[in-house]
């Protein structure tokens, strides 16, 4: 191989990873919000909001630490909103998702427009944004050829992806709040009957979920060098990782390998021509895909992966007996 | 004094009534403060936005005509989606449905329209869009019953998968693609409305209706009527409530869901054609989002056909009447009207609750 | 002083909607005492002590535990006080190990889940002197191990107060004597326990005093030794009832239905239905006996048409139906009710007018493309007159009616398309007993006009009483087919338990098999080189 080739599937390996971290953030956040038994739908709205509030208030406060934290913490009021009102008000979680992404986006556009027409930060002007959102090799590992750029060297929020991911995994099935989470989702009748607080349990993962999803958003953001026009950043990738949880058997661990699948086809749409060319006789056929193919080939891919799974029945699904559905603790 | 939440047997009417209407003046309270904190006097936008710009303009019937046209995709949409959540069906691929109808008839239109006398042309623009929009619905019917594949992730993905098919068509300047514009160098979408388009039929003044409307209506009434009193209604009824009680009484369940799906994903098609039909051109954004709104219309009237029809209109006029607002207060992006209808609809969320439930005190003491 | 009594409910009052569940009870649990709660189905007993284990908050009254008046607003409160219930629906996580499931709810269980927990568990449930593998999943577990669990669960954290909602319904008659003798230690060491229950042996064997709901009121307390099985009853019904179930003899047909060589699966790929033989006459009612899915389920429905069968021969009045579809079975005249534990499951639709339910199975006979309300609104009428069916009216949601009254409307929808055979299922299920006797009655008269009834049932006495003959199914095969006035409760139980198997009882002919069958032999045959085409794939 020779060096440009080299260079070519190295950025592309790279550039997986980096088109598959909006995504992780989006899938482990629902799969927090699933395990706690209500299936969210509004993951578009609460990381479009996520991502322009973190994006904004970020570039003013010139701190990515901010962004982070603003947009975890605009993710987790949507998801207050959204266990108040299915949680306490038992309103049906379908609709409540549905109007939680018309709301989310309308917010998006609203704030965004409207800030636009004033002055728009661009990232570029703030240093530290700039530079927190460069990448950091990770000493030693980043070394190993092709992989070592393409998978050990990344922006900060790559890591602190991974780490959630992992994290969330472990507090789910090593802890006793992640125990007793998984019986609230299962089951919450039996869950109340031993004196856990559904209710209490519900909100808080709701909302943490939501800021995990909050945090995705303003890495897209990032990602778009927050330049705002008429397609929204998140641009479907809530509902991708609504799918992905499917895809992941509820298990965060899993997601991360499940959103690489995904990865691997948002980086052909961008980078598939210049993998073409670095391989114009055993790779000169992606060139001739139109862009579209690539862009709908994750929803293709969900939707055979959402047949296959239904087809062959699993022992051990992951998926929360009671996902869906509200508990009143009061029903006959 | 202690309080819980009891559940209610049944709420009058005029009670319902009273909450949803304070749930969305405490939404409009909502946005008002919004408008206030940005300067704009909310009194004079809400009377913008919700009579249209239309008092005291000359054009106003131009104004009531693009109105319709807002009005006639949602509520047939939202009626067309009424039937498949009757059967607890979760299509929420209006969306998708909607852009394969559309490009179904607009194939029709650029291909057979020259050639064929126009009412034909409309016709056969209406079937294609129907048969197409059908069929996409029908598949996940189809993987639904043989499977149990869950519709409502499997209808969505395919919303995204039909949004970028639209997308390559009007992106990719070909010899073959007939839909985009010829003599523009750019890709942009060919007009059919010099072929064909849905004709209009004149009321007062200046004023027409377009035969679309009417159309709508009328489906509107036969789609209650289906509903209420047909066996296929009641199938719909029952498989909708209980699946195993359908089976037990020897329906054939599997044909109920596929059927009903089928038609009401047919429904969404002929709302595409109406809306391609009046428009005379495709669009990327040909669906203004009515799959996702009609979801929302068709659950908030419980799937009742009259209260359907009530909503959309509010819903166009909130939606259609913050594109005029947002004209003449150029600080207020148009996105206001999302934000203001997901306030509305939190806030009806919210009213619901207190008519299903009750929050009563807790009594002390008893007899002794 | 007056008496200090673990529990004393004063005044207490609940409602649901326009339905009064609990009217001013007044109940007081002594220290170390096993108190029954004893009432009709529908009585308020479950209502009553969800009051005291934190699911249902009163609307009225006063709650004391200990003489200190106290609020419980959740089960969490309920645990702190000391108070356990263990609820008629097992309130586990399936897919949970035992462990995990007592573990879920501890007080002080630390942040990380350490392995040493199943130890844990297993030591203490040693000390309760119980056996149960604290690594099993709840799903992987029998109904009595998981009574098992669900008592474990409670005593573990740490309850004085144990309370039981009709723990025996599940049970046989040998699990029932094991489960007294566990309640009998338990109260040895201490513990006050309220046992709810409908079954006046039981309330006689087990409890030290009975008290008694009727119809949501408090009627009153008495010490069991001081009272008997007939004062009880009518404490709980309110007036003089005649105890005894008719069974009246009525000249048998031929076999209507006849069951050779029957295997079913269910819905997990197991074999629900084993190689089972039987038949029903017209005019005889053949009672279904065993422990809760051990196949009934599956029979129902594969004679219904609902689900497809491995093997066998279905053979109605000489026509085999096996492969029919659901339609064209009920065409035939075979009526098939199953009351779920929900009670709506299964032939009802919940949401629907009594109207719309009554032309479930013929609304497709009406003319042209509407239904005919009409004649269901007709036939609601009639139903709701004949059976005495409270409801508002013919147009009220099945969902809103009372239990009793939700099946009086199933089974009068039955019993009006004029079937030839009845199969039913828990028909009586979590009815009053003058409801109940409504129902045997309407058996009886079907019975008399010579119909063949297949009654699956849970209560052997009611059994013993209304069928003719009793067939005994134990995880899926036949332990044999007896006449119900020469049998007992305990044969039944053992045979129920496959400790014991009368299949071979008579020599001339296995159980299950007319003398005068009506399988051809033409049919047989191929039976057999079908079963033999299955051994040698």
């Amino acid at each position: 191989m020779e060096m440009n080739q080299l260079g070519v599937v190295t950025t592309f390996v790279h550039n997986i990873v980096v088109y598959n971290i909006p995504l992780l953030y989006g899938t482990v956040g629902e799969i927090v919000v699933e395990k706690s038994g209500s299936l969210n739908l509004g993951v578009e709205g609460i990381m479009a909001v996520g991502a322009i509030f973190g994006y904004i208030i970020g570039c003013y406060t010139n701190s990515m630490a901010v962004g982070i934290l603003t947009a975890f913490l605009f993710g987790a009021l949507c998801g207050l909103l959204f266990a108040a009102l299915t949680v306490s008000l038992q309103a049906n979680q379908n609709i409540t998702g549905l109007t939680l992404t018309t709301f989310g986006l309308g917010v998006y556009f609203f704030v965004g427009n409207g800030l636009k027409a004033v002055a728009w930060p661009a990232m570029n002007d703030y240093a530290n944004i700039k530079n927190g959102f460069a990448d950091l090799a990770i000493p030693g590992l980043s070394q190993i050829p092709v992989i070592g750029r393409g998978l050990f060297s990344h922006n900060v929020m790559v890591y602190l992806a991974v780490a959630v991911a992992l994290a969330m995994w472990w507090y789910l099935n090593r802890t006793t709040p992640g125990l007793r989470l998984r019986a609230v989702g299962e089951n919450p009748g039996a869950a109340d009957s031993v004196g856990i607080n559904v209710k209490r349990y519900k909100y808080v993962h709701t909302m943490l979920g939501c800021g995990i999803m909050g945090i995705g958003g303003y890495y897209m953001a990032l990602n778009m060098s927050g330049s705002f026009n008429s397609t929204c950043w998140i641009n479907g990738y809530g509902w991708i990782a609504v799918a992905l949880v499917i895809f992941a058997n509820w298990n965060p661990a899993l997601a991360i390998l499940g959103t690489f699948v995904f990865g691997f086809f948002n980086t052909l749409r961008v980078s598939g021509s210049s993998l073409a060319a670095a391989f114009p006789g055993t790779l000169g056929w992606l060139a001739a895909i139109p862009t579209q193919v690539y862009q709908a080939l994750p929803f293709v891919i969900t939707a055979v992966v959402l047949v296959a799974t239904s087809v062959r029945k699993r022992e051990g699904s992951g998926l929360p007996a009671s996902l869906g559905l509200n508990y009143f603790r009061e029903e006959r | 004094m202690r309080f819980h939440v009891v559940k209610r047997d049944n709420c009058p009417l005029w009670k319902k009534l009273c909450l949803y209407v304070l749930a969305v003046a405490a939404a409009l309270g909502l946005g008002a403060l919004v408008l206030l904190a940005m300067g704009v006097d909310p009194a004079a936008y809400y009377y913008r936005m919700f009579t249209m710009g239309m008092v005291g303009n000359k054009i106003a019937y131009k104004t009531f005509e693009n109105y319709l046209k807002v009005f006639v995709p949602l509520a047939l949409t939202s009626v067309a989606l009424s039937l498949a959540f009757k059967m607890r069906f979760w299509n929420i691929g209006g969306e998708g449905q909607f852009i394969l109808g559309a490009v179904a008839a607009a194939t029709v239109a650029f291909k057979l329209g020259p050639s064929l006398p126009g009412a034909v042309t409309l016709v056969l623009m209406c079937l294609a869009a129907m048969l197409c929009a059908g069929l996409y619905g029908a598949f996940v019917a189809v993987l639904k019953v043989k499977f149990g594949t869950n519709e409502t992730l499997m209808t969505l993905m395919l919303n995204y998968i039909a949004l970028y098919f639209i997308t390559f068509l009007g992106e990719t300047k070909a010899d073959w693609n007939f839909y985009l514009d010829p003599k523009s160098v750019r890709p942009i979408f060919a007009s059919f409305a010099d072929i064909v388009s849905f004709p209009k039929i004149p009321l007062v003044g200046k004023f027409s209706l377009n035969v679309c409307v009417i159309f709508t209506l009328v489906i509107g009434v036969l789609v209650f009527i289906y509903l209420k009193y047909t066996k296929h209604g009641y199938e719909i009824a029952v498989v909708g409530d209980s699946a195993g009680t359908a089976h037990y009484a020897g329906m054939k369940v599997n044909t109920i869901v596929l059927r009903t799906v089928f038609l009401s994903a047919c429904l969404i098609g002929l709302a595409a054609a109406f809306k391609v039909g009046t428009a005379g051109i495709l669009s990327t954004a040909i669906t203004d989002d009515v799959g996702w709104t009609g979801i929302i219309v068709a659950w908030l009237s419980q799937m009742n056909t009259a209260v359907i029809f009530l909503v959309s209109a509010l819903i166009s006029m909130l939606r259609y009447g913050s594109t005029i607002a947002a004209a003449t207060f150029s600080q207020v992006d148009s996105s206001f009207a999302n934000m203001l209808q997901g306030a509305i609809l939190f806030l009806v969320l919210a009213a619901d609750f207190y008519t299903r439930f009750r929050v009563v005190p807790v009594q002390k003491g008893g007899k002794n | 002083m007056p008496e200090q009594y673990a529990i004393e409910m004063r005044g207490v009052t609940k409602t649901f909607g326009s339905v009064v569940a609990n009217k001013d009870v007044d109940l007081t649990l002594r220290q170390g005492e096993i108190l029954a709660l004893l009432g009709e189905n529908g009585s308020g007993k479950t209502t009553l002590m969800n009051m005291l284990s934190g699911i249902y908050k009163p609307d009225k009254g006063e709650i004391r535990v200990d003489g200190k008046t106290v609020s419980i607003d959740s089960p969490e409160d309920a645990k702190r006080l000391g108070i356990g219930m263990v609820h008629q629906h097992f309130k586990l996580v399936d897919v949970f190990s035992a462990a995990d499931n007592i573990w879920m709810g501890r007080e002080k269980a630390g942040l990380t889940l350490k392995g040493d927990r199943y130890a844990e568990i297993g030591e203490m449930v040693k000390k309760f002197g119980f056996d149960i593998d604290p690594k099993k999943k709840v799903r992987n577990m029998a109904v009595s191990e998981k009574q098992t669990l669900e008592i474990i669960k409670v005593l573990y954290y740490g309850a004085k107060v144990i309370i039981l909602d009709e723990p025996t319904a599940v049970l046989t008659v040998q699990e029932i004597e094991k489960l007294f003798e566990v309640l009998r230690r338990m109260k040895e060491n201490g513990h006050s326990i309220i046992i709810i229950t409908h079954k006046l042996n039981e309330v006689m064997e087990i409890s030290d005093r009975v008290a008694i709901l009727r119809k949501g009121e408090y009627i009153t307390t008495v010490n069991t030794a001081d009272t008997n099985e007939q004062e009880l009853t009518e404490w709980m019904v309110g007036r003089k009832v005649d105890l005894n179930i008719d069974r009246p003899v009525v000249e048998k047909t031929r076999p209507l239905l006849e069951i050779r060589d029957l295997t079913i699966k269910n819905d997990e790929g197991a074999v629900a239905i084993d190689h089972v033989n039987f038949y029903i006459r017209g005019g005889e009612i053949l009672g279904v006996a065993g422990i809760a899915g051990c196949g009934q389920k599956e029979l129902c429905e594969a004679i219904a048409g609902l689900r497809p069968i491995q093997s066998g021969l279905m053979i109605h009045k000489g026509d085999n139906i096996v492969g029919l579809s659901p339609k064209a079975i009920l065409e035939k005249g075979i009526s098939m009710s199953f009351i779920p534990e929900d009670r709506l499951g299964m032939g009802l639709a919940p949401s629907l007018s009594i109207t719309d339910n009554m032309i479930l199975k013929n609304y497709s006979e009406a003319r042209g493309p509407f239904v005919d309300r009409k004649g269901g609104r007709e036939d609601a009428q009639r139903v709701i007159e004949e059976l005495e069916v409270v409801t508002p009216s013919t147009e009220t949601p099945v969902r809103r009616l009372s239990g009793g009254n939700v099946q009086k409307v199933l089974l009068g929808r039955e019993i009006k398309a004029g079937p030839n055979v009845i199969v039913t299922a828990y028909p009586v299920r979590g009815l009053d007993i003058n409801s109940s006797y409504a129902i045997y009655n309407i058996l009886n008269q079907q019975k008399e006009a010579g119909v063949g009834i297949l009654f699956v049932g849970e209560d052997l006495d009611v059994m013993l009483a209304l069928c003719d003959k009793i067939m005994v199914l134990c995880h899926g095969k036949v332990m044999g087919v007896v006449h119900a006035h020469k049998t007992s409760k305990e044969e039944l139980g053992l045979m129920m338990t496959g400790a014991l198997d009368l299949t071979n009882k008579y020599e001339d002919k296995p159980a299950g098999y007319a003398k005068d069958t009506n399988i051809t032999d033409e049919e047989l045959r191929e039976l057999e080189q079908r079963e033999g085409e299955e051994e040698q794939p």
